[in-house]
């Protein structure tokens, strides 16, 4: 497959209805990093992210390894009247478990830890099955996963939660970031570009064109 | 033209267009039901809605955490958080945490209460603000998770401590439950309801 057939991805005509209000149109011709919006109520109908697959597989590979040094290192070091505490990410849910609150744990473990790490594994196995057309089981249902697993990754969120129990424990406690800390807000960033360059409608299609040339 | 008028629906997964035999079908591309539109949503929409609507009242008057440190207890809820956030001069920060834990809960309860009822009217007004609405609904709720997670890092970090303890409160186990139905409120609700019933408009206006 030519460089320009693969940019290009042969989206034009393609007959679209729109997912939040059902008009029926037809897809312009799109290139990469370029987006086409229902003409009725401008939702996004399909993306061609820039860099082909190449540039969310190294995104999520790097977000893989940030995952796992900021699950496995200590996340933050607090120290109140010479007595040292030191967390990590799981063990923010495991407190909430100790303190007799499972199902609020297991929200937060979903949250913060479950979902994220499924959605960058699933996405990077789907990625490295398109890439280099390994046929691997279970690509069409870990693609489907991911689309609406989406809202349930909270990593962002979590951040944002981290920054709010730095300021309330300031002036107790002398807080000290951790490494796994660092690696997080690097993964944020990461599996942001990440997001970005993954375009579920995009994957799709060069699914359904891989599959059918196999099949020829 | 209208996708549901010659009986054709988009994927809700891979958003492939197809015919449907009836009121639903089998992707071919993806292998997920396909539904002309998604099952029940107006009646889940409405269960899920009204159980966050009355899940809401005790997440905000109950303790999210009650902190003991040296014979003292402290109760605090989601708005005396946002008060000492306040009070510690970190306004920045503390609008941050109103607008994700007070404001988008309430935004989202009677927003959505608003397109249920427009939807269920047939009203033909403002459908593409509606639309974008629903958008922006969905996209923000998920950020009210942070206080949640805020109990759950203080709680880690002062027990791990052993100096004083942070036991998380009802309130927090209320303030979940709303964040995770009202988040499946606005997944189960059909922004295409909002644009059905178009045509009946346009012969009732011809008619008159």
């Amino acid at each position: 497959m030519s460089e320009s057939e693969r940019a290009g991805e042969k989206t034009g005509g393609e007959p679209v209805a729109c997912h939040e209000c059902d008009a029926l149109q037809c897809l312009p011709l799109l290139g990469r990093g370029q987006i086409a919006r229902c003409h009725v109520c401008h939702a996004k109908l399909l993306r061609v992210p820039r860099g082909g697959l190449d540039r969310p597989i190294a995104l999520f590979s790097a977000a893989l390894i940030l995952l796992l040094v900021a699950n496995s290192l200590p996340f933050m070091t607090l120290d109140i009247q010479g007595r040292r505490a030191i967390t990590t990410i799981f063990g923010a849910s495991q407190a909430l478990y100790e303190a007799g609150m499972g199902g609020l744990a297991l929200a937060v473990f979903l949250t913060s830890i479950a979902v994220p790490a499924l959605l960058i594994l699933s996405s990077l196995y789907v990625l490295l099955d398109i890439r280099f057309a390994l046929s691997l089981p279970g690509v069409r249902v870990a693609l489907s996963w991911i689309s609406h697993l989406q809202p349930w990754g909270m990593l962002d969120v979590f951040m944002l939660g981290v920054l709010v129990a730095f300021v309330k424990l300031g002036d107790t406690a002398r807080m000290h970031v951790g490494v796994a800390l660092i690696a997080y807000a690097g993964l944020i960033v990461l599996s942001a570009a990440a997001s970005a360059a993954f375009e579920p409608g995009y994957l799709w299609r060069r699914l359904r064109r891989q599959r059918a040339r196999r099949a020829r | 033209m209208r996708a549901r008028d010659f009986q054709l629906a988009s994927c809700r997964t891979c958003g492939l267009l197809q015919r449907l035999p009836a009121t639903r079908g089998h992707c071919p591309r993806c292998g997920s039901t396909v539904r002309l539109r998604k099952l029940d949503s107006v009646q889940l929409t409405w269960t899920f809605l009204l159980t966050a609507a009355i899940a809401y009242l005790p997440a905000n008057l109950y303790p999210v955490m009650t902190v003991v440190s040296l014979g003292r207890t402290q109760s605090d809820t989601i708005i005396s958080g946002v008060y000492y956030l306040l009070l510690h001069g970190d306004w920045p920060l503390a609008l941050i945490v109103f607008v994700a834990s007070v404001l988008v809960p309430l935004v989202k309860i009677v927003a959505l209460t608003y397109l249920l009822l427009s939807v269920q009217r047939r009203s033909p007004l403002r459908r593409a603000q509606r639309t974008r609405l629903y958008r922006l609904i969905e996209l923000v709720g998920r950020w009210s998770m942070v206080d949640i997670f805020v109990v759950a890092l203080l709680a880690a970090l002062v027990h791990a401590g052993a100096l004083a303890s942070i036991q998380p409160g009802t309130g927090a186990v209320a303030f979940t439950v709303v964040v995770i139905l009202s988040m499946l409120a606005a997944l189960s609700f059909d922004p295409r309801l909002i644009w059905d019933h178009e045509e009946d408009y346009d012969i009732a206006a011809r008619g008159s």
